[in-house]
């Protein structure tokens, strides 16, 4: 569990870089390698920028709440056989509660700084991030179906003959929709965007908007380790050892995740709302009884 | 360290749920009651049932959130930021709120709690389940379906954009004297709108 822990925290801070440097990749913002850090040191060295009547305690720390809860999602993210941070047998609930946080963190941190462009990104954030957040929990039912528990260790072990992205092709596309919900890119970052000037992000600066950028790179980190491990089969693998297998699928996941964000162009809020309603949650509960006639004796 | 962890997360539960009733926004005291419901989340993990306490934590995350945002769409204040008052009826909630604290601690204190430990190899949530749900699983899902109806209905029944036209269409505010000229600001004469019948 401790070594688990320790493994998770020193492959964070490369993986988030790397998180970073895809984000760069064809934008043509600088330099691809070093541009992430650099553009996050001078953010330290700049000030803060005030705004009128804040909720100071949450302006502070949505940005921590946000960082913290990829990490604890990313802590139920079995590295090798028996090598997992939180042990839970309910692993894949804990990763739920962290998605459903992630969706009030968003909101706290546009809402807290009392002003317009914030909070309109709040809202329609929250609007669009709670349809996405059921979808997940049906597709992640569907990967816990076959395992017949909804330890994540027992997800993967139950991918030894084939991959969950096979036997349940819809899934993981499915959740994509969550990932590129929860790391506000792409058609599903309602949270921010150029018409809201930014939107949550409007009237953060320095070093706050640093965190809040680093924190989003986590969740994408996070995101990518557990879609990887739901449907990828997590760290099985010929040859190469099981924590590398799961590294590469992962960065491949994080890979996937940006060009899909860049590839999809946003629809307008009500839009989007039906395309969730009615077109992706039917899709879910199709792929979900799918995976039950798969599974039926 | 079970004991310490289990007392602060009693404090901070009790201490947050005193809060909901102390702040001034709708939306602080939905999380307030959030905070207070992830402690009580975080007491039923250390009582061994990881279960309920994580489950506990993510629906009422979802359910706070969503909370927040209809108190804040129905009583037109709308950042939540505006200061309002969270109390209201004092003497009748004073009374209820008595009555079930004496309940619940008549409750704790008079029944008889078994004392022999579950063996470790009995399966309490099946049990527990087949106890709860095993004969009326038909009333149960037949409620649910029922309900679910009903949100979709009202949604439906209450929305703007309506199959027959916009629910809104040619309605007229109550006037401030009785029989008098409808309250609020009048579209300009002939702009091409079609509500121009004010005072029919």
């Amino acid at each position: 569990m401790i070594a688990a822990t320790l493994y998770l925290l020193l492959a964070l801070p490369p993986l988030v870089w790397a998180a970073a440097v895809f984000d760069r990749i064809g934008t043509g913002r600088g330099a691809l390698l070093a541009g992430p850090l650099r553009n996050g040191a001078a953010l330290l060295l700049r000030p803060v920028a005030p705004t009128e009547a804040p909720d100071r305690l949450n302006r502070l720390l949505a940005p921590g709440w946000y960082l913290a809860l990829a990490l604890v999602g990313l802590s139920v993210v079995p590295l090798a056989p028996g090598l997992v941070a939180s042990d839970l047998s309910t692993g894949l609930v804990l990763w739920g509660a962290c998605e459903a946080l992630t969706v009030v963190v968003v909101f706290l941190h546009g809402w807290s700084p009392n002003a317009p462009f914030p909070l309109l990104g709040a809202y329609r954030y929250v609007a669009i991030a709670l349809p996405a957040m059921l979808l997940s929990m049906f597709v992640l039912i569907g990967a816990a179906l076959p395992a017949q528990s909804l330890s994540v260790g027992a997800v993967v072990e139950a991918q030894r003959e084939v991959w969950n992205l096979v036997r349940q092709p819809l899934g993981l596309p499915l959740f994509m929709a969550l990932g590129l919900a929860l790391t506000l890119r792409g058609p599903f970052d309602y949270a921010g965007g150029a018409e809201l000037a930014g939107g949550t992000s409007a009237e953060e600066s320095g070093p706050a908007l640093a965190a809040w950028r680093l924190a989003r790179a986590a969740m994408l980190v996070a995101f990518s380790a557990m879609a990887a491990t739901a449907f990828l089969g997590g760290y099985l693998g010929p040859v190469l050892p099981g924590p590398l297998w799961l590294l590469l699928k992962t960065l491949a996941v994080m890979a996937a995740t940006v060009a899909a964000g860049r590839f999809f162009a946003r629809m307008p809020p009500a839009r989007m709302l039906t395309l969730l309603w009615v077109v992706l949650l039917p899709l879910s509960f199709a792929n979900l009884a799918l995976v039950g006639i798969e599974v039926l004796p | 360290m079970t004991d310490a962890l289990f007392l602060v997360l009693s404090a901070l539960a009790v201490w947050s749920g005193w809060r909901v009733f102390r702040v001034d926004s709708m939306v602080r005291a939905s999380f307030q009651l959030l905070v207070s419901f992830i402690a009580v989340g975080l007491i039923a993990v250390l009582l061994a049932a990881p279960y309920i306490g994580i489950a506990t934590v993510f629906m009422m995350a979802v359910e706070m959130m969503v909370m927040a945002l209809f108190m804040v769409m129905f009583m037109m204040n709308p950042a939540g930021l505006n200061p309002m008052s969270m109390v209201h009826q004092h003497r009748f909630a004073a009374i209820t709120g008595g009555t079930a604290f004496a309940g619940l601690v008549a409750a704790v204190l008079l029944s008889d709690l078994p004392a022999n430990p579950v063996p470790p190899e009995a399966e309490a949530v099946r049990d527990l389940g087949r106890e709860l749900l095993g004969p009326s699983m038909l009333i149960f899902e037949t409620a649910g379906v029922t309900l679910l109806a009903t949100m979709i209905g009202a949604v439906v029944l209450s929305a703007r954009s309506g199959r027959y036209g916009e629910s809104d269409a040619g309605s007229v505010p109550p006037g401030l004297t009785p029989g008098g000229a409808p309250a609020g600001r009048r579209p300009a004469q002939g702009g091409g709108h079609h509500d121009h019948h004010w005072g029919h």
